[in-house]
């Protein structure tokens, strides 16, 4: 298999975990799909810089979380506005513990990132540093804020 | 793993899954194929076209100045016309990664003069504006609380490119191209088919007869009504919705090398982004 049917196959294999993952960043179903097929079509016009495979995942997650926050920056610059048939879709989750997953979708993006790919992705924190382009002093330090912030408590935390 | 998380969890991992995410992914899979196509390619013409010039200039170096003369009045080989890369570079400045070829024809003609002049108009426009989206993008980006660090190595791709669909003695049909890579990936085509003999434009009329409106129209909505899958979706947009209603003067087209006309829509304009610049032959 050639590395670009090889990509070919971890994209597809992993959409719905990178749907997923959009998706908790942006929390909007539209842009998550539209987030999802950009990152994907990157990955595939980029497939040289990708020089191990077995990197595969992390190489993309940082495609994909790259996309996300051009989306979140891009944002922050137009006035939103409801669209009409946005709701038609209704699959937008009601949470099922409405206290924690609403208290992390509502934390600041750079440290809810964070806590998501920890703790719903079981990413490490130097694994974190790689898809998010952080040190991991910086990783670490967002990661306690957050959990702070959650006021969860942090004894017997692997982290 | 922290006890209260894992509910949390639970519920991410229920997150719905929409039932068009594996097209998306396959458009996004297809679209990203042929950008790396055309990258690749470019990279190889530039390597074509250098090696060209270089064999140009020993053949020169060798004429004779007899020999010259008699070769000027000769016609150039293929035809009326040739068509020539004008400009040509890949580099990368101020974040922006440039890979721009631009075409030229090269002709004795009034027509191909113009068309050169309206190619080269829209290659600089193209530019400036893509500078100016990325002096924007930068600009909201440390706004916006971006950092350095996470800035680090963001490069923008900013492409010109054409390809020649056909062309015989006299005519010639090419397409040029512009893209830029960024948050919402944009991607423009224009269409030029030429008779550079009878020094003027073609239209889908000549191709396609008076009746060219109906014939195109009842191809294209034939194609449309085939592309709605089982479950009754397709990325077209209804008529009364934006969708297609018909085709006029300003639809571009381009004829490939067994002479089908391709008539083709901005992307946007008539499906949802995932479809691309949707292409519709007309046989």
């Amino acid at each position: 298999m050639t590395k670009e049917e090889t990509l070919s196959q971890f994209l597809i294999e992993t959409q719905t975990r990178s749907y997923r993952l959009a998706y908790s960043v942006l929390q909007n179903r539209e842009e998550a799909l539209d987030a999802v097929q950009t990152a994907v079509c990157r990955a595939l016009e980029r497939q040289d810089s990708l020089r191990d495979i077995g990197a595969v995942k992390t190489w993309f997650t940082r495609i994909l979380m790259n996309t996300c926050s051009d989306v979140l920056r891009q944002r922050g610059r137009t006035v939103p506005f409801p669209e009409e048939g946005m709701e038609l879709g209704g699959e937008d989750p009601e949470p099922a513990d409405e206290s924690l997953t609403r208290r992390v979708d509502a934390l600041p993006a750079e440290v809810g990132i964070v806590i998501k790919l920890r703790f719903y992705e079981e990413l490490t924190l130097k694994e974190i540093g790689e898809v998010t382009g952080q040190n991991i002093n910086t990783v670490k330090s967002r990661l306690y804020a957050g959990l702070k912030k959650l006021r969860v408590a942090m004894e017997g935390a692997e982290i | 793993m922290m006890n209260e998380f894992k509910s949390a969890k639970e519920s991410y991992e229920n997150t719905p899954i929409p039932q068009e995410l594996d097209a998306r992914v396959q458009a996004g899979i297809r679209e990203g194929k042929a950008r790396y196509r055309a990258r690749r390619g470019r990279t190889f013409r530039r390597w074509a076209s250098a090696a060209a010039c270089f064999c140009a200039v020993l053949a020169g170096l060798n004429l004779s100045p007899t020999v010259a003369k008699a070769a000027a009045g000769v016609p150039v080989l293929g035809g009326l016309f040739q068509i020539l890369t004008f400009v040509d570079y890949d580099k990368t400045e101020d974040g922006i990664h440039y890979d721009v070829s631009v075409p030229r024809v090269e002709a004795d003609s009034g027509l191909a003069e113009k068309v050169n002049a309206a190619v080269q108009e829209r290659v600089d426009a193209h530019l400036a504006k893509a500078r100016q989206d990325w002096d924007d993008y930068r600009e909201a980006f440390f706004a916006t609380g971006g950092t350095e660090e996470e800035w680090a190595g963001r490069e923008m791709d900013v492409i010109a490119d054409y390809e020649i669909k056909s062309r015989t003695d006299s005519r010639v049909s090419f397409v040029v191209t512009f893209g830029e890579g960024w948050v919402s990936s944009m991607e423009e085509r224009y269409y030029y088919n030429l008779d550079i003999a009878e020094n003027r434009d073609l239209t889908l009329r000549d191709y396609l007869g008076e009746d060219w409106v109906n014939i195109c129209n009842s191809a294209i909505e034939k194609q449309i009504a085939e592309s709605v899958d089982e479950e009754g979706f397709t990325f077209f947009f209804p008529a009364d919705q934006g969708g297609f209603t018909t085709v006029d003067e300003t639809t571009g087209f381009y004829v490939r090398e067994d002479g089908t006309v391709v008539v083709c829509f901005p992307k946007y304009s008539i499906a949802a982004g995932a479809a691309g610049i949707p292409e519709f032959p007309i046989s």
